[in-house]
């Protein structure tokens, strides 16, 4: 499954199981769920086309081997695949590199710089990038950031320049009900809830639970302030393309939210 | 070949070296009668000797069960070569989605929960320090011993590759640890560092821990522990100052 996001930038859909019995969801009723209803946590990947090149940043799982080869063929046809970027070496995000590479033999593979054990991930001859890096698609410009809420040392995040697009990767993911699959944010139905984004990151980020909330929170800042997105095109979420920003400034919600209340559970 | 961390656990140690320091990518063996359980199989960067290691270990015979932390990389490297895609060998871990972790055929264990693997007893603990989402802790009830993953880790000097806590000049130093948590768990910077000691008060305080077994660090005796979790913290609160939101 897959849809585009603006010309050039293409969101690929993973659903993964429904998460309905394990978050016990409707025992829990959180604000965010409606009763009846399955309940996702998606695996996103997204592919970037310029006028000269393209790349496609993560993978997808190994649940989905197939469907990436297949939906990046469709989408790239004859142009083929000039970049594949591991946002980090996490199972569920680079699970299909190998696949890929072996499909797109010419395709260079691009990983974080950081973190020190590139080797042990198959990633010591890979193009590394770090903060103020890109990569020039013709009419389409990525570049790379530090990633900051994250869980693996080895981890970047993205940006889209002409779109002004943000990719960051795990942070900012939420659930989405059965029908919701590869809407927009402004297409669902009723308000934004934030505390769809409470049940991710009280589960999947399992250190929020610890944070300092004051530095968070002015982190927090420091990212709106660097990236003003007018796109947001999460791992694990819906796209944002609408009033981006506030929904980073919901964010701080989510910590004091957490702060206050723990960790809502595992993944798992 | 393998380094005795209790009775009835033994290291299988392994090293990565970064030049000056080298950081563990081990596994453990538990013996239950006959019976061998793997914790974690160690990355493919070691694996000659890992199963080598193990065959040795074993008689040939290799693991009856094989138990993950997590499914990253330089813990599961090994699974199959180890037989854990095989009808002998039980494998257990503890994703709640299986398949994308790509370990369709585990048996799963419940984050939170206990389990008996070929008749031992574990249990699985939500750990506070990890390098991945999907991470469990696992206590072994029979020797006590807690194996932490990414957690309690440490870096090392070449020629103490095998040392336990207690055979180091005055135990593993705050430096390594620091420098360790420094470089894997990022996100400490953002940590308020009581938060996770009052969660590491709690796990210590329900389960009865004898030895940790990290996989990227030297094992620690039960009596420096204490001071292993003082030096941890101070390296926790040094990682958090150091960095400073502008
Ligand atoms: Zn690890
Ligand atoms: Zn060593």
């Amino acid at each position: 499954m897959n849809r585009e996001i603006v010309p050039g930038i293409n969101w690929i859909y993973e659903a993964g199981p429904d998460r309905t019995a394990k978050f016990e969801l409707a025992e829990r009723q959180p604000d965010w769920y409606e009763p009846g209803r399955e309940a996702y946590i998606p695996q996103c990947a997204y592919l970037v086309e310029g006028d000269d090149e393209t790349l496609l940043f993560d993978t997808l799982s190994p649940a989905s081997t197939d469907q990436i080869l297949e939906t990046v063929d469709d989408l790239v046809g004859d142009r083929g695949l000039d970049y594949l970027v591991v946002s980090h070496p996490d199972v569920p995000h680079a699970g299909n590199t190998h696949a890929i590479l072996e499909e797109y033999p010419d395709a260079t593979l691009v990983a974080p710089a950081y973190g020190n054990d590139h080797e042990l991930y198959h990633l010591d001859d890979a193009r590394k990038v770090a903060d103020g890096d890109s990569i020039d698609l013709g009419g389409r410009v990525v570049e790379f950031h530090e990633a900051t809420f994250l869980d693996a040392p080895v981890s970047i995040w993205m940006t889209e320049r002409e779109t002004e697009t943000l990719f960051p990767v795990d942070w900012m993911g939420f659930p989405h009900l059965d029908e919701e699959a590869l809407l927009f944010v402004d297409e669902l139905d009723g308000e934004f809830d934030v505390s769809r984004l409470v049940e991710f990151h009280g589960r999947v980020l399992f250190w929020y639970q610890y944070v300092d909330v004051a530095k968070t929170t002015a982190e927090i800042d420091t990212l709106v302030e660097t990236f003003d997105p007018e796109i947001i095109a999460p791992a694990h979420g819906l796209v944002i393309r609408e009033n981006a920003p506030e929904y980073m400034e919901l964010m701080k919600d989510v910590t004091r939210a957490i702060d206050e209340q723990g960790r809502i559970g595992t993944l798992g | 070949m393998t380094v005795s961390v209790t009775p009835s656990v033994e290291w299988v140690s392994q090293c990565y070296n970064h030049g000056e320091t080298h950081e563990h990518v081990s596994l453990y063996l538990v013996r239950d009668g006959d019976d061998v359980i793997l914790v974690d199989s160690g990355s493919f960067y070691h694996r000659e000797a890992i199963t080598s290691a193990v065959d040795d270990a074993t008689d040939g015979c290799g693991p009856d069960a094989i138990i993950l932390s997590h499914s990253d990389y330089p813990h599961a490297g090994n699974v199959s070569p180890l037989g854990g895609d095989t009808e002998d060998v039980e494998l257990v871990a503890s994703s709640g989605s299986p398949e994308q972790q790509g370990l369709p055929d585990a048996r799963k264990c419940k984050i939170g929960g206990r389990l008996d693997v070929t008749g031992r007893t574990f249990s699985f603990i939500d750990p506070p320090l990890a390098d991945r989402s999907h991470t469990t802790w696992i206590f072994d009830h029979g020797d006590g011993v807690l194996f932490t993953a990414d957690g309690f880790g440490n870096y090392h000097e070449p020629g103490q590759c095998r040392n336990r806590s207690s055979e180091f000049d005055g135990m593993i130093s705050t430096e390594q640890i620091y420098e360790y948590h420094r470089d894997n768990l990022v996100w400490l910077r953002y940590v308020a560092p009581e938060k996770v000691e009052r969660t590491l008060d709690r796990i210590f305080a329900e389960f009865d821990v004898n030895a940790i077994a990290p996989v990227h660090g030297n094992p620690i005796d039960g009596d420096d522990i204490d001071v292993y979790r003082d030096r941890l913290y101070d390296a926790m609160r040094r990682i958090a100052d150091e960095y400073e939101v502008d």
